[in-house]
């Protein structure tokens, strides 16, 4: 039963993963953003106790929280501001997208022998949003999506390091990080509206 | 009261209050610069674990903090790094012109200074990868000032800068393993391929240095420069303090040989973009990478070679103090920094050119100037090592002087026209005259940074 639970959590991290990349509205980004950690914790949660493993779920929402106030906040997009997006690209996006499953559920086998304590969806979960960010960064120069990637990436990177370390520090230090990297986010959003200092 | 405390508890908390200061920027300069030159002072007298008196008070600093279980230790040992670090924080405080960089310049460089202190003093080692993610999110601040979109090249930084943090968390956790393991071949090659990766994308070697020509093309020059500056010099301290500590050198690997690659790789990549640049700012990104190299060319010769590097470190914050304050200067008076925009610089504006100049060529290495005599004591250290590793040396410099001389030649071309523009404040005028005859004193006395570098030296090494 557990197995089947964590199964269904990692193929909803890369169906929110994918999704992300597809969707060209900021806000269905951000919401699906904050669905992502509901994955991220929940598989963090097999590896450590509950209450460590909500920081992670506490810290990704604040950070979704963050970009999501900026969104709203930016009069040029006036909040409903629609990223770049073609029907080819959507579709081109999407395969690669898949592609991107398809070849870190065959490096698996090989993950796993690196990550013996986690399970094989829990590495699944993790290579996936790795994957799956790493994509978001290569393929895109919007200041938001790189954070997105970014953000994404770390989510992968928490997952696998959660079933390695549970140092309170670290928790701490890469909760801090995807704060501070959702700040720096709403800063890029809004800087080219601030008063010039110079 | 402990080193920590001192060094990196309170320095921090001063920056995050200087940022309600940034209506007072030449406040803000003063008093940064001044307490950056406390915190090298007391760097450089304060005794560690030993009472002393303070007034009336008798004290005694320890040496670390405990913080969740894990340890952040600055002992006497560390205390050459943390004045090396202060002191360039104070420089660069010092010759910053409020009226053209960023207000908040001062309190954010600080708490960068301030990160790249931390990252070096914990324990264990490999944390320190997460305090430069941290770094690199305040320089995308302070690349991106208000009323301007990011820059590409400051996007890329930050992806860069997580995706090499992610690698040496992860590497350092295969070497606890490997550890465990001895004589598991298969994960030491594999954790060390994956260290190398992580270090290739903090120390943007070849080919994650396209940022590097990108933030110095598009972002402002003399935040740039100070970037260059500092963050190199932080990942340098990081990375000899990741290896001794971490036992990579008691594994019985051979870095020596990869090291000396990734310098020539990159003393190669600095001399052909030098030579090929057509924008001033792509040309300090030329000058950084060759820097990159030669360090990396210096740190190959482990205990010989930190003094050459600590020298580097001087005489590049120097060169680099000047170019940046020339640059920053001159860009107010073009339309942009290409080169062809600046024809004819030199005759309007003299002594502003030749702040570029010397630093330029103090950093490609001419003769005469602070950088030759160092990178002419890195090729002899180099002398028992494979030929080719020296001859990239000396071809690498060749790059940067044709690249400059090229450059160059288009400032004292006849501009045609007359403009009658005066460039460039009184304060900014001595900046570029002082660092000029340090510049060209400390060719003609290299012992003296030479002596300060072998200092710092034996005092880390503690001998």
């Amino acid at each position: 039963m557990a197995q089947l639970l964590e199964s269904i959590i990692a193929v909803s991290l890369f169906i929110c993963g994918s999704a992300i990349i597809l969707t060209p509205g900021r806000r269905w980004m951000i919401s699906l953003l904050a669905v992502q950690y509901v994955g991220v914790f929940l598989l963090v949660s097999f590896s450590w106790p509950l209450e460590i493993a909500v920081v992670k779920l506490v810290a990704g929402w604040m950070a979704a929280a963050v970009l999501f106030l900026a969104s709203s906040d930016d009069p040029a997009s006036g909040g409903k501001k629609h990223m770049t997006a073609s029907i080819p690209g959507i579709f081109f996006m999407g395969f690669a997208s898949l592609l991107i499953g398809l070849s870190m559920y065959s490096l698996m086998p090989l993950a796993l022998r690196w990550f013996l304590g986690a399970s094989p969806q829990q590495v699944l979960g993790g290579v996936w949003l790795l994957g799956l960010g790493t994509l978001q960064l290569g393929f895109s120069r919007q200041d938001l999506r790189i954070i997105i990637g970014l953000l994404t990436v770390v989510s992968g990177f928490e997952i696998l390091y959660a079933t390695l370390e549970a140092s309170v520090l670290m928790t701490g230090l890469l909760a801090l990080l995807n704060i501070g990297l959702a700040f720096v986010g709403a800063y890029l959003q809004t800087v080219s509206n601030l008063e010039e200092s110079l | 009261m402990s080193t920590p405390v001192l060094w990196i508890l309170l320095p921090l908390a001063i920056s995050g209050l200087g940022l309600f200061f940034t209506r007072y920027p030449r406040i803000l300069k003063w008093s940064g610069s001044g307490f950056g030159l406390i915190l090298a002072l007391s760097a450089a007298g304060l005794p560690i674990n030993e009472p002393f008196r303070l007034l009336f008070w008798e004290m005694i600093i320890s040496d670390q903090l405990l913080v969740y279980g894990r340890r952040f230790i600055l002992s006497r040992v560390d205390q050459p790094i943390v004045v090396l670090l202060f002191g360039v924080y104070f420089f660069w405080s010092l010759i910053q012109n409020p009226k053209n960089t960023p207000s908040y310049f001062s309190p954010l460089s600080l708490g960068g200074i301030t990160l790249i202190l931390t990252a070096y003093a914990v324990d264990p080692i490999y944390y320190g990868a997460l305090f430069f993610a941290f770094f690199a999110l305040i320089h995308v601040v302070l690349l991106t000032p208000p009323g301007s979109e990011p820059t590409p090249g400051v996007l890329r930084l930050l992806i860069y800068q997580i995706l090499g943090m992610l690698f040496i968390l992860f590497a350092a956790w295969l070497a606890s393993w490997v550890g465990f393991n001895l004589g598991d071949e298969f994960m030491l090659s594999r954790s060390l391929s994956i260290l190398a990766l992580g270090f290739s994308f903090l120390l943007s070697i070849f080919p994650f240095i396209s940022w590097i020509p990108m933030v110095a093309e598009r972002n402002h020059p003399f935040v740039s420069g100070y970037l260059f500056n500092v963050y190199f010099l932080g990942i340098f301290l990081f990375g000899s303090r990741f290896l001794t500590e971490g036992g990579w050198f008691s594994q019985g690997i051979d870095l020596q040989a990869p090291l000396q690659l990734a310098g020539a790789l990159m003393l190669v990549m600095g001399g052909v973009l030098a030579i090929f640049s057509k924008n001033l700012g792509r040309m300090s990104a030329a000058l950084i990478i060759s820097e990159i190299g030669r360090s990396l060319l210096a740190i190959s010769l482990f205990r010989l070679g930190f003094p050459l590097y600590f020298a580097m470190v001087m005489v590049q914050t120097l060169a680099l103090g000047g170019w940046s304050s020339a640059l920053t200067t001159l860009e107010e008076g073009l339309p942009d920094l290409e080169v062809h925009s600046a024809t004819g610089a030199a005759r309007r504006w003299p002594l502003i050119s030749s702040g570029l100049v010397v630093s330029y060529f103090t950093l490609a290495g001419l003769p005469l100037l602070a950088g030759f005599p160092i990178y002419l004591a890195l090729g002899i250290g180099l002398n028992p090592y494979p030929g080719w590793v020296n001859n990239i040396l000396v071809l690498g410099s060749l790059g940067l002087i044709i690249g400059g001389l090229r450059a160059f030649s288009v400032l004292i071309e006849d501009p045609g026209e007359e403009v009658d523009l005066e460039l460039g404040e009184r304060f900014n005028k001595g900046v570029i005259i002082a660092l000029n005859l340090i510049l060209l004193l400390l060719g003609l006395f290299p012992q003296v940074v030479y002596r300060m570098a072998q200092t710092i030296t034996d005092m880390m090494m503690g001998s």
